[in-house]
């Protein structure tokens, strides 16, 4: 076994830029642990540009932006196991499961930035047979732009998250046709501007409002989609059927591994420092909550390195109190607290399950401290100011949200 | 872009046999029954085929089931089932460390919900010690909580069996197979039977590809049993099958239960079950719903949703946890409730139908009780030399990952090296599609489902496939 000061699992953005700060901040008993073979997370295979403008002030593809992040970090002389599967985590010892045999790191401090993914057809439910060719985003771009293998050639996209129409362009990379993008809600969970796109440029036609009722397959072969919309039915032919989004944190280990688990985020409470309940351990990035931007996740990372030099310097053990949210919010972080640490007048930042205006009412021990109006997406992050009332151990914040009637 | 269709990565098999070879058996069905009767007779020493109309083994019936080792404490007595699976069990037991087989005695609850069923507990204590089934206890609330502390505090009481057990649904059959390969048996895939002809001595098969030839043909066709065995000349039964939807948890629910629970069971089946299983998931199923079709499985939405929450009224703590996969099998039931087993001395044909939903337990028992209706057919000449060990898949043997110099993991949720589905993609027991690989290796299987695998796999059996 290793003793090392600082462990990060998972080499994307939130892990490799908060390596890459902490060597800055001085910090070089650290090693990054990547299960993959090559360094960068999920922007590797997203093929298309969008990527490093705010960090590199670079319009850049995912790949590419991938290979920047991971070419940095060899530059800067990080120490980044690649082929190392985190296998267990118990007694704060860190196991990995390498090419060259299981290896035991024991850290002062560990970063949990595993990442996200989006949640296949078997979380949702959907009724149907089985068939390879019922995929997500992350399969369809790992085809395109790793393997350069396609798996069909007409699909249909379930969901219109951002992802959704980032699958459009790997099928379009593929040359597989979309035949259809359909959506349960009656808008699109994106920017509406992508929608008239799609159909107007991309000649997709896009359902909102629609049940997908079933997937049609033969002897594992996909050959349609039924999909109803006010009770009327009508059959899609394909032969791909694309789950999109509904991103869940990659926490599983966290989940096995630690007591003060989340489960509507899916993922460890985490105070406004990164810092869960347990000591030494920091979760960051998509982990923490569903997937965001690439940019944020790198800024998130520079961030919880700057928390981790307070951390290892000061040894301070926080003083939580914790926030609960109504079942409205789909995620929110931070889930708690650390009162002994400055809030700067932000308390948490959160998104809700569903289009709407209304308030979100912040209760402090069930007494109103105050509200703010939203027009809510289900896409835009929404933040909760807080203005400073002097908080107590054993203080409770609840959110609620209430919809204009 | 190269378009390659992800159900046809492995090429269809052929046969390696001699066109006008005479084989002392032909067994139809590659499920669970058809292979362990196919590696009793090889083991036997008997000439014997395996044909199976699908590419690889487990594609019907064998494929969707609870992988529970089951005691028969609630069998109906006296029937043959009742001692196929006691004798299976048996069985089972023997051979599972030379074959490196898991076996994970979980043991089981039958919980009772309701004062109603309070009152069955004690006629299925009864049932079951009648089955010859000793070790069981009856166990009040308390007892039910303190064994098993996250079930719902509306567990009435309980009966304990000790000796129900998880075993590995998939790779036990593999094993039957494997070993009645090096015993010489020969396998005949993409084969579907589509009829046949006695000429007085012995039969020939039509198929889908070439014509096969044995002395006694042995219907093991699961969910077409019906339909191959009217080749004999008689219509005697009727397949219903029987859909049985399951879900599985992730593992982080592992730890909610430690024993199989099971219902009160009515006469039509056992009901719905949550168990361990043997790759470290809680699974919850099957449901029970009689249908014409032999091929949908398809599962159904409001019907999951069904399961989930009758699982989450006695598992509350499974609320947390996420849903890794979703299924549905097809029990091959018959008409009447009982194993339809048969054989017509006259043409040499051997019926294995109706075996509804105790198959895998009761297989290697029913193996030896259809050797022994064909005892006299031919000499006996067995293979005692052959030795098979397959990778044990499970999450409480040393997975391969564990070990050195394995290469790389390529499915990260269930631990699956490269060289695991690179071995998987070979021989003439390898996998014969996507489906197969994954019920050998458990790749794409975790709850990911393939998100961040799938495209490599494909990529790794498509080389292997190319280039052999």
């Amino acid at each position: 076994m290793v003793d090392i000061n600082i462990a990060i699992i998972g080499a994307g953005p939130a892990g490799l830029s908060a390596a890459l700060e902490l060597k800055k901040l001085g910090f070089d008993d650290l090693v990054v642990f990547e299960r993959e073979d090559e360094a960068g997370g999920t922007p590797r295979h997203c093929g298309h540009l969008g990527f490093g403008m705010f960090e590199f002030k670079q319009l850049l593809s995912g790949p590419n932006y991938a290979k920047k992040l991971a070419e940095k970090a060899a530059q800067k002389g990080i120490n980044v196991q690649l082929k190392s599967t985190l296998i267990k985590v118990e007694d704060g010892i860190l196991t990995f499961s390498t090419p060259e045999g299981i290896k035991q790191y024991k850290p002062t401090c560990t970063l949990f930035a595993l990442g996200a993914r989006e949640t296949p057809r078997s979380d949702r439910l959907v009724s149907g047979g089985r068939s390879p060719n019922i995929i997500t985003t992350g399969t369809l771009q790992r085809f395109a732009y790793l393997q350069k293998i396609k798996p069909f050639e007409k699909a249909v996209i379930v969901g219109s998250e951002i992802v959704s129409f980032s699958a459009i362009m790997s099928a379009k990379h593929l040359g597989i046709k979309v035949e259809a993008m359909i959506e349960e809600k009656e808008q699109i969970e994106s920017f509406c501007i992508l929608k008239y796109i799609t159909k107007l440029f991309l000649n997709i036609p896009v359902y909102t409002g629609v049940k997908l009722e079933n997937i049609n397959t033969q002897d594992k072969a996909v050959q349609s989609v039924t999909i109803s919309k006010d009770g009327k039915k009508e059959d899609i032919a394909c032969d791909g059927v694309i789950f999109t989004g509904k991103f869940t944190p990659e926490s599983s280990m966290l989940q096995k591994s630690f007591v003060d688990f989340n489960t509507q985020n899916s993922s460890l409470n985490i105070t406004q420092n990164f810092q869960s309940s347990s000591d030494g351990v920091f979760v960051a990035g998509n982990v923490t909550r569903g997937a965001l931007a690439a940019f944020r996740c790198y800024f998130e990372g520079k961030k919880v390195a700057s928390k981790i030099k307070d951390y290892l310097n000061f040894k301070h053990t926080p003083k939580i109190i914790k926030i609960e949210a109504d079942e409205n919010v789909s995620w929110y972080y931070p889930t708690m607290l650390d009162i002994k640490s400055p809030l700067e007048g932000h308390l948490t930042t959160l998104r809700l399950k569903n289009r709407a205006k209304g308030i979100i009412k912040i209760y402090l021990n069930d007494r109103l401290v105050g509200t703010k109006k939203v027009w809510a997406f289900p896409f835009i992050s929404i933040s909760i100011p807080w203005k400073d009332i002097e908080l107590k151990e054993k203080d409770n914040i609840r959110l609620e949200f209430l919809a204009n009637s | 872009m190269e378009h390659i269709d992800l159900n046809h990565i492995f090429p269809k098999r052929v046969s390696n046999f001699a066109k006008d070879e005479l084989f002392d058996i032909a067994v139809v069905g590659a499920g669970v029954v058809g292979c362990a009767i196919f590696k009793e007779f090889c083991e036997q020493g008997a000439k014997t085929v395996l044909i199976e109309k699908a590419n690889d083994i487990l594609e019907g019936a064998s494929k969707g089931n609870s992988a529970i080792l089951h005691t028969g404490f609630d069998a109906p007595p006296g029937t043959l089932e009742h001692e196929c699976i006691q004798r299976g069990y048996e069985e089972y037991m023997k051979i599972k460390d030379e074959y490196n087989l898991p076996f994970l005695n979980t043991k089981a609850l039958v919980v009772a919900w309701n004062d109603e069923q309070l009152a069955k507990l004690d006629a299925i204590l009864q049932k079951g010690l009648g089955n010859s089934v000793k070790e069981l206890e009856i166990l009040s609330h308390e007892q039910i909580l303190k064994r098993e502390p996250n079930l719902s505090s509306d567990a009435k009481g309980a009966i304990l069996v000790h000796g129900e057990s998880l075993i590995d649904p998939w790779n036990t059959p593999l094993a039957y197979l494997k070993k009645g390969i090096s015993c010489g048996g020969k396998t005949a895939f993409s084969h579907k039977v589509t009829g046949g002809h006695h000429d007085g001595k012995c039969w020939e098969l039509q198929t889908s590809q070439e014509p096969i030839k044995a002395k006694v043909v042995i219907n093991a066709a699961g969910l077409y049993s019906d339909i191959v065995d009217a080749i004999k000349g008689t219509k005697d039964f009727k397949i219903i099958p029987r859909k049985g939807q399951f879900v599985i948890f992730d593992e982080t629910a592992y730890n909610l239960i430690n024993s199989i629970i099971l219902p009160v069971p009515t006469k039509r089946t056992k009901g719905v079950v949550i168990t361990k299983t043997a790759f470290g998931n809680i699974l919850v199923g099957p449901t029970a719903e009689d249908q014409e079709s032999r091929t949908n499985s398809d599962t159904v939405k409001e019907t999951l949703e069904d399961l989930k929450q009758k699982a989450f009224h006695m598992l509350p703590a499974l609320k947390n946890h996420k849903v890794t996969a979703t299924f549905a099998g097809l029990r091959p039931a018959s008409d009447e409730t009982y194993y339809r087993v048969g054989i017509n001395d006259e043409k040499n044909w051997i019926t294995v139908g109706g075996i509804r939903s105790t198959g895998l337990t009761s297989s290697l028992g029913l193996a030896k009780h259809i050797f022994e209706l064909n005892d006299k057919k031919y000499e006996k000449n067995p293979k005692t030399d052959t030795k098979v060990t397959i990778t044990n898949i499970s999450e409480f043997a040393p997975r391969e990952y564990q070990k050195e110099d394995y290469g790389k993991i390529v499915c990260h949720c269930e631990c699956v090296t490269e060289k695991e589905i690179r071995d998987a993609c070979h021989g003439e027991s390898g996998a014969g599609n996507i489906s197969g690989l994954k019920r050998r290796t458990r790749a794409m299987m975790g709850r990911c489902q393939g998100f961040n695998c799938e495209a490599a796999v494909t990529q790794i059996c498509k080389n292997e496939v190319q280039n052999g």
